[in-house]
């Protein structure tokens, strides 16, 4: 081992300072969904006092969770089973070289120059016509590919070695092959990306789904923001209790999907 | 030139053909929908609603959608772009009218002389409050003005006896209770809540026809002026200009404001938030000159309803005291049916003669309510205005250069109307 | 000319027609989501920028006068412009910070992946409640800030920092940094996991030192994922939508207005979406600026790395 006890104490200690402003805000979220303090009361009482879990019974019960969650879940697991494939395929088109290639990627590169709550007139005007009103596919379709995850397959897929998939193909590989057999399994770590912000991404959708449902049993989780936005009622705690009880999936998916971020621990990059 | 239209013109084609055909949504014949603004927390008594409205009316069916007051606009008008409108629409304060100028409500004046009975039945100043152009296109749902709340505890440490009689006396009670950690005095500014400030020193907006300014006066500078150094000094919390629900509110119940000018229903937020709230501690009147802004809900029909006449029904049986009672004694608010409001409060005054009294003032001079300008484009007016008021009160520009810059800007708006 | 060599096989079976069928094919699904969700309603808020219209009023040319209006009457306009640019302005610190937590946290550190989980915690919540917890420890009186400033003594009087018109646009960035910083770290961490292992290994034989090594083989092979995180730091700034909405509404005056929220609340909130369309072409031709001189500042060929293949 080159690395130095204090150059480890340092970067620790670079790694705590971050953290530590990470979690301030988390924390409060976190004590004020346990109370139902007056935030505004000064001075901001430090420790939570008397702390209990009812703001988070009461959120199982103010809103159908059961059923958003349902929802909430069918939507993503569409638009991140779009995401993988559909980016995947598109990333890997834009690796070969074709007329028109640098007018494609200005395409896709502008599209995501397009602000979402410019389009929501249209865009609810065309999912009518397509008859995706209300439907868990009208949902997910608009988030189902999307451009930063398809520029990060692009660069996971130009990292393989070329000689890599010119030995594939000497091997009598198909086109299909080397995609599924080498280009995929080499590019994990953007696989994992595209699951992880796919997911996020649709998971937290709040103007859209509001804008296309009109069941409430079609509602998505974000949509019971509302509900703890009251106009009379203090529901401060609970309404945190609700963020919190949003968070957790996206940072089980996120903890799940991480496993493909220690590549360079296990092949030994930065061992030195 | 006549190319270049030419071009224009297939494009808007092309878009159209692709986007605007009417959506898959049928509107079964004998369905109505019926959007309301942040009420889900009801959703047993609406339902409840429903379920009496469709059960003498076989085929009838109602859906109901509730939406919060940010998105409710968004969604609204995307369903009017889509050609399918809500047909019974609850909105907000100057909303209504905007939608009426907008084409979008249905003109309800020969219904409810048709039905005197039921329209006589409203009082009639916040009737008034959505008629547009001499039309009226919404009936009160339920009805808010703003009143003054003082923190008795704040006014007997100051050694003050008693609320406020005057601008002046305003003034000088709020620089009397700030400290360190305490303001004296809080508005909510949203919608032209904080426009009896200015009513009480005589000055309006506009002119009574509407078609020009009446703010930029010596007076409006003057008022604006002394405004801005009391927030300044910290007399007058600066959440007063910058808050809108959760924070002015919120500050109040801490218990460290002297007075907090706001409508009614804030109440019941400071009462669950602030533990210190009792008759004994909190007190609630009209401001000096009693002047208020109207911050009411009003329902009204989408003029692209398939149904008109079902959904006037279905208006008038939800504003009918069975059922709009229920809601009024839940919420405890006040619905501007006369009749039944009056019953109300006296039962009020039994289980919670504070309330009582509190809804009360909200029938009470209802005909000095200000800051209900009947525009069509008040959205546009008030974008206008308020950043420019707000650079004044808080210090970035001074009043006489901010309320000239208001005035041709307002007048641009009115203009362009 | 090449039709001699060729003339034996009918196009259909040529390579070059089978390889651009593929790349047809594989391009389909991404492009036809694309169009129907981003381009057609381009087009849409394009046409509707030439016209007077709301929903329910038949439209009616109006030429330039939009366009005309955005840049001669409107000083939300060139404010919200401003405040735009200076959001995109404080990207590049973001990034770097996030390349160094990057770093950090890419390594055989022991509690790497719990330090990586924590530094992204953020981004997965919800943009709401990112306002409004940050709306509070900004707040002058309750929030955290003022009150660790007051305690340490640093500050006398508390600064109200969301309603002052110094301090709310840092402010708002700051927050909206903290949101989006897990984003930038996951976007460079993955381009890091693909600079090949062996790089490394046959420098540290040479004996290149560390912070060469950072210079020549790191940073090289990170271009692309730092174009897209320049990219997605300069979208950001002009679209953090939410953000705002929930701290500030824009204000205070127009302090902490963004184009998209000026072009928002000109639509939906008064009706004038002929106007937010016009002022929506306007700005995704300044991101179209904005991403070309990105493009031409990490090297050209939107993001490739060419270093990669060899």
């Amino acid at each position: 081992m080159r690395t130095k006890p204090l150059s480890i104490v340092l970067r620790h200690g670079a790694l705590v300072i971050v953290c530590f402003i990470m979690l301030v805000p988390f924390y409060w979220v976190i004590k004020t969904s346990i109370t139902n303090e007056n935030i505004y009361a000064y001075p901001p009482r430090l420790l939570p006092e008397a702390p209990h879990l009812f703001n988070y019974v009461d959120v199982w019960y103010f809103i159908p969770f059961a059923r958003y969650l349902l929802n909430s879940v069918i939507v993503s697991a569409i638009a991140v089973a779009g995401n993988v494939v559909f980016n995947a395929m598109a990333a890997y088109a834009l690796t070969k070289h074709f007329v028109g290639k640098q007018s494609v990627m200005l395409l896709f590169l502008s599209c995501m120059l397009v602000p979402f709550q410019a389009t929501i007139i249209p865009a609810y005007l065309i999912t009518a016509k397509l008859g995706l009103l209300n439907t868990y596919l009208g949902l997910a379709l608009p988030l189902m590919s999307t451009i930063v995850c398809i520029f990060i397959y692009k660069a996971a897929f130009e990292a393989v070695p070329q000689s890599l998939i010119d030995a594939a193909r000497v091997d009598g590989l198909k086109e299909r092959q080397v995609i599924l057999r080498i280009l995929m399994p080499l590019s994990k770590p953007a696989v994992a990306t595209n699951v992880i912000l796919a997911f996020i991404w649709s998971w937290n959708a709040f103007l859209w789904p509001l804008i296309i449902t009109r069941e409430p049993i079609m509602q998505t989780l974000p949509l019971g923001l509302a509900r703890f936005l009251s106009y009379l009622e203090d529901t401060t705690g609970a309404l945190y209790a609700f963020a919190v009880m949003v968070l957790a999936p996206s940072i089980f998916v996120f903890l799940m999907a991480q496993k493909e971020f220690i590549r360079g621990l296990t092949s030994g990059a930065t061992k030195g | 030139m006549m190319d270049r239209r030419k071009i224009l013109k297939s494009g808007a084609v092309v878009a159209a053909a692709a986007a605007l055909p009417m959506p898959a949504i049928a509107q079964s014949p004998k369905k109505i929908t019926f959007l309301t603004w942040n009420i889900i927390d009801t959703a047993d008594i609406i339902n409840g609603w429903i379920a009496r409205f469709t059960k003498d009316r076989p085929g009838v069916e109602v859906e109901w959608q509730d939406k919060k007051g940010p998105e409710l606009p968004t969604f609204y008008q995307t369903q009017l772009a889509a050609g399918t409108p809500p047909d019974i629409i609850n909105t907000q304060g100057a909303l209504g009218l905007e939608y009426a100028g907008q084409g979008a409500l249905l003109d309800i004046t020969s219904r409810l002389k048709a039905d005197a009975g039921y329209g006589n039945g409203f009082n009639q100043n916040y009737l008034g409050n959505w008629v547009y152009e001499g039309a009226n296109y919404m009936v009160p749902f339920y009805l808010t003005k703003t009143v003054l709340f003082w923190n008795k505890t704040m006014f007997q440490k100051a050694g003050l006896s008693g609320p406020p009689q005057s601008f002046d006396d305003i003034i000088a009670y709020a620089e009397k209770m700030k400290s360190a950690d305490s303001t004296g005095f809080l508005t909510l500014n949203f919608d032209w809540l904080y426009w009896p400030l200015y009513a009480m020193n005589g000055v309006d907006l506009l002119s009574t026809d509407l078609k020009t300014t009446a703010f930029n006066t010596p007076k409006a500078i003057e008022v604006t002026e002394r405004l801005a150094k009391a927030t300044e000094s910290g007399a007058i919390n600066k959440i007063s200009w910058t808050g809108r629900w959760v924070e002015p509110n919120g500050a109040f119940a801490a218990g460290n404001v002297g007075m907090l000018h706001a409508h009614a229903p804030a109440y019941f937020y400071v009462k669950g938030q602030g533990k210190w709230v009792t008759p004994e501690t909190l007190g609630a009147t009209h401001v000096p000159g009693s002047f208020a802004t109207p911050n009411s809900h009003g329902l009204g029909i989408s003029k692209g309803s398939k149904n008109p006449d079902l959904a006037w029904d279905f208006l008038k049986f939800i504003t009918n005291e069975a059922q709009i009672g229920e809601f009024a004694r839940l919420r405890k608010l006040v619905t501007g049916n006369t009749a039944f409001d009056t019953k109300h409060f006296a039962e009020l005054d039994k289980s919670d003669p504070f309330v009582a009294a509190l809804l009360r003032t909200q029938l009470e001079h209802t005909d000095k309510m200000v800051g209900n300008w009947r525009l069509g484009n008040d959205s546009r007016v008030k974008e206008a205005f308020w950043p420019e008021l707000q650079n004044v009160m808080l210090g970035r520009k001074d009043a006489k250069t901010a309320l000239a810059d208001a005035d041709k800007k307002v007048q641009r708006e009115l203009k362009r109307a | 000319m090449n039709t001699r060599t060729r003339s034996f096989t009918p196009w259909y079976q040529r390579k070059r027609t089978r390889d651009i069928a593929l790349v047809a094919c594989f391009l389909l699904p991404s492009l036809a989501i694309f169009f129907l969700y981003r381009i057609l309603p381009l087009l849409w808020n394009l046409v509707l920028s030439f016209e007077y219209w709301s929903p329910l009023k038949p439209a009616k040319f109006a030429g330039l006068d939009q366009y005309r209006e955005i840049f001669l009457e409107d000083d939300v306009f060139w404010q919200s412009l401003t405040n735009s640019l200076a959001f995109v302005a404080a990207a590049p610190f973001a990034i770097a910070l996030a390349l160094g937590i990057a770093l950090l946290v890419n390594s055989d550190l022991k509690g790497a992946s719990v330090y990586r989980a924590i530094v992204f915690i953020s981004y997965p919540l919800m943009s709401v409640a990112v306002g409004i917890i940050w709306k509070w420890l900004y707040d002058e009186r309750g929030g955290i800030i003022n009150y660790a400033l007051r305690s340490a003594g640093l500050v006398t009087k508390p600064i109200p920092f969301l309603q002052s018109f110094d301090y709310a646009l840092p402010s708002v960035i700051v927050a909206e940094v903290w949101q989006v910083i897990g984003f930038y770290m996951i976007i460079l961490l993955t381009g890091l996991q693909s600079v090949p292992p062996h790089l490394y290994e046959a420098a540290s034989v040479d004996g290149v030192p560390r912070w060469a090594q950072f210079w020549r083989i790191t940073l090289p092979l990170l271009r692309s994922s730092l174009f897209l995180c320049a990219v997605i730091g300069i979208l950001n700034s002009f679209t953090s939508f939410d953000l705002i909405y929930v701290m500030t509404g824009g204000g205070p005056g127009h302090a902490t207005e963004l184009l998209v929220t000026h072009i928002y609340k000109t639509g939906f909130g008064q009706t004038r979406f002929d106007y937010a369309a016009a002022l929506t072409v306007v700005q995704f031709i300044l991101l179209l600026a904005l991403t070309w001189l990105a493009n031409r500042a990490a090297g050209g060929n939107a993001g490739a790395h060419d270093t990669g293949r060899a």
